[in-house]
């Protein structure tokens, strides 16, 4: 306002053009809480109803005390940190070589490459599912008999606990590799090349450019990869849904697959609602701590 | 009382409205469930404004075989309601009953005006949505009270009062077996008196012709992997839920069926239906497994799938658990629904009506697919009592008949059947795949059970 006052003519424009950024927002905003903000104040609402006989009844935080001696929860939390502590380190140690790999000028057809790594990607969530699903079928499946004809027994990929985690990894590392090495050659390309030459010059081996020049280049790409996968990786629910249906007897059990029995199979909106909320704790805090390990020391 | 309320069930039901309702229900001090009803004659609201009989475009949700059937009954139904259009869709099973949940869930939003739902799900929905679905009775349901197979009407209308659906499918336990392998094997299986006579003959059948006895899909991949655990119980007159819809899942009846699985399986004689319907379809046409013990409406499936095998089939009612034992029993059956939300829900019953409680409906689908209808009056029909060449000449249709006449005692499924059945499925893997104590994880599933729903255990 004090500003307008010494140049009255031009307040007029300048508090229009003040309006315009709010106007251009509205829409996004008005999509946003209609479609986000609702449903997440509202589900909150319902986290603290229990439906007895088609009546929501208010029990406060009984859905959340429910929780804590949940042991098909505490399954789920278990099977999601295996994911976390085995299959997402591989992949983001994998994407990371294959973004060396195709950044490098000895590779010749590069663009075939990417494009080849990053198409998985591509594919519907649940269309893989199910071609992974008939793939590691263990009696009729291609894989089981492509190792029968070198004389391997049928391995029950998707009926044996410890099997079906491991497919799921499978997946989700044929899945997400391709995806997240993209991520990662991006901003390999910005790390400037004179570092490179630099780090020759003091007699740096490959070894050594790739630990002191590569790795601290990439930081900020691999804590949003990670980050990322953590947070695809809690909210895992397309792939064992399709796979294993959570199942061998909840071995790839996770919470968004538990969450989403509770809410459409068993109708206890109250529950999964809690649930839902737990989840988005869980997920605030481990973006939080990662942060805090790998983000910017400055 | 909320009488008029409940006949308004043609209005479309906001969420909160079925909440509200639903409360008021409650708070009378019976439970909602007694009192959601009104009488099935004489009232007036509902149909007035249940749109009109003769008119209208209505949509049915089904899935498969049936849905297929329904379809093919089109044609008729139109040369007598010309003005109402019928659209079927399969939306598959068992995709429709999380389908169903989710519409129900908001308040009718998006919901079919018919809906085809199991005798599993019908309670649940019934409990937990006051209002999700018509009252049929207004509509003339309960003139067709006596139509059908004993015990169906108790469960579309507990009450006595309000009509949830009409019956459709009546299925009673089957024994589809292979004659020629066991033949090979030396064996008699029309003859076998229990299961523990199966297990026996099974051992050898697996010896001389190395077929399994059956097959089981044993990490449950899909819920309805424990079939015949759920067979077996109800053979013994037993289910997940007492009448009072106390937990029974540790019943002496429970682990002595659990018990006779893993019987079957250490002896390797259960094959691996991991996979659901495919690997079962691909395991009859491999002849994997000599006996599919599945009830009723699958005698349709077998001949549509190996039509080349007419001939090497035969068909019976299973082998009692314990001597003596009943053989009969209703394992399930299908209903036609119609949502509280519809706005044509007198030309959706009409399409009930026709389809359910005119023995010639049934009659065609019958021919169709041989799913077996619930209507008494269609059992008249020649198609039921012919010979059938595809099992060696028997006459199918008597032997369930047979069945479906014999006392078969009311089953509970309460509106947690949908977690009891996960339960079970997993307790059912643990034994099938990692050799765990019968009565062990079925005492732990009944204890989760209790903790899940603050239900009450028999024991």
């Amino acid at each position: 306002m004090s500003l307008a006052t010494p140049l009255p003519a031009a307040a007029r424009p300048r508090r229009r053009g003040r309006a315009a950024p709010y106007l251009f927002v509205l829409p996004a905003l008005l999509l946003f809480s209609v479609f986000k903000l609702y449903p997440i104040g509202w589900s909150f609402v319902i986290s603290l109803h229990r439906t007895v006989a088609g009546t929501e009844t208010f029990v406060g935080f009984d859905n959340y005390r429910r929780l804590l001696d949940d042991p098909l929860l505490w399954t789920a939390l278990r099977n999601t940190t295996i994911v976390l502590a085995v299959q997402v380190p591989l992949m983001l140690a994998l994407a990371t070589a294959l973004a060396v790999a195709l950044n490098s000028t000895l590779l010749r057809g590069r663009a075939v490459f990417r494009l080849g790594f990053f198409l998985p990607m591509v594919t519907g969530l649940v269309a893989y599912g199910i071609v992974f699903s008939v793939l590691l079928n263990k009696d009729y499946g291609l894989v089981n008999w492509l190792l029968g004809l070198v004389g391997v027994d049928p391995v029950p990929w998707l009926t044996d606990g410890l099997w079906a985690r491991i497919s799921l990894g499978l997946a989700l590392t044929w899945h997400y590799t391709g995806y997240n090495a993209v991520i990662l050659l991006a901003r390999l390309q910005t790390v400037p090349a004179e570092l490179y030459d630099a780090a020759a010059v003091d007699g740096a081996g490959a070894l050594a450019a790739f630990r002191h020049v590569t790795l601290p280049g990439l930081r900020p790409a691999l804590l949003l990869t990670t980050v990322l996968s953590t947070i695809g990786t809690l909210q895992l629910f397309d792939e064992p849904t399709v796979l294993t249906g959570g199942g061998p007897d909840n071995a790839t059990l996770t919470i968004g697959v538990y969450l989403y029995r509770n809410a459409f199979a068993y109708a206890d909106f109250g529950y999964a609602s809690a649930l839902a909320y737990a989840l988005t704790l869980l997920i605030g805090l481990l973006g939080l701590v990662q942060f805090r390990l790998l983000g910017d020391k400055s | 009382m909320t009488h008029s309320d409940r006949n308004g069930a043609a209005r479309p039901i906001g969420r909160r409205g079925v909440l509200r309702t639903g409360g008021a229900l409650a708070a009378t001090g019976l439970g909602g469930l007694a009192l959601s009803g009104c009488t099935g004659t004489g009232t007036d609201g509902g149909t007035g404004r249940a749109g009109d009989p003769k008119k209208g475009e209505i949509t049915v949700w089904s899935w498969q075989g049936p849905a297929t059937e329904l379809k093919a009954l089109l044609p008729d139904f139109n040369r007598v309601y010309p003005d109402i259009r019928v659209t079927v869709q399969d939306i598959g099973n068992p995709a429709i009953w999380d389908k169903i949940t989710t519409g129900l869930a908001a308040g009718g939003q998006g919901l079919a005006d018919v809906l085809h739902i199991g005798v599993d799900y019908l309670p649940g929905y019934v409990e937990r949505f006051p209002g999700g679905l018509a009252d049929l009775g207004p509509l003339g349901a309960t003139r067709h009270k006596d139509a059908f197979a004993a015990g169906l009407w108790q469960t579309v209308c507990p009450d006595g009062k309000r009509v949830n659906a009409l019956p459709w499918e009546a299925n009673s336990a089957g024994f589809y077996y292979r004659v020629d392998l066991f033949e090979k094997a030396g064996v008699d299986a029309g003859a076998l008196q229990t299961w523990d006579e199966t297990i026996e003959a099974g051992k050898r059948l697996k010896a001389r012709t190395g077929v399994h006895l059956l097959g089981i899909d044993k990490p449950a991949s899909q819920p309805d992997a424990a079939n015949f655990f759920q067979m077996l119980l109800q053979l013994q007159g037993a289910f997940y839920f007492d009448l009072e819809g106390r937990v029974t899942l540790d019943s002496p009846e429970a682990v002595r069926a659990m018990t006779l699985i893993k019987t079957m399986n250490d002896a390797g004689l259960v094959s691996d239906l991991a996979g659901g319907w495919n690997a079962l379809m691909s395991s009859l046409k491999k002849g994997t497994n000599a006996v599919v013990p599945w009830p009723t409406w699958f005698g349709g499936i077998v001949e549509e799938q190996v039509p080349a095998e007419a001939g090497k089939w035969k068909v019976r009612l299973p082998p009692a658990v314990r001597r003596g034992g009943p053989t009969a029993a209703t394992v399930n059956s299908t209903h036609l629904a119609v949502a509280g939300s519809s706005r044509h829900q007198a030309a959706a019953w009409s399409f009930v009506e026709f389809a359910l409680t005119r023995p010639a409906s049934q009659v065609r689908i019958y021919r169709g697919k041989g799913i077996a209808p619930a209507l008494m009056k269609a059992y008249d029909d020649a198609v039921f009592h012919e010979p059938s060449a595809f099992f060696s000449g028997q006459k199918k249709g008597e032997i369930f008949l047979a069945a479906l006449k014999a006392p078969s005692p009311a089953v509970n499924y309460t509106s947690d059947y949908a977690r009891a059945l996960k339960l079970v499925t997993d307790a059912q893997s643990r034994v099938l795949l990692k050799g765990a104590d019968p009565a062990t994880v079925l005492r732990e599933a009944a204890s989760e059970l209790v903790r899940q729903t603050g239900r009450k255990a028999a024991r």
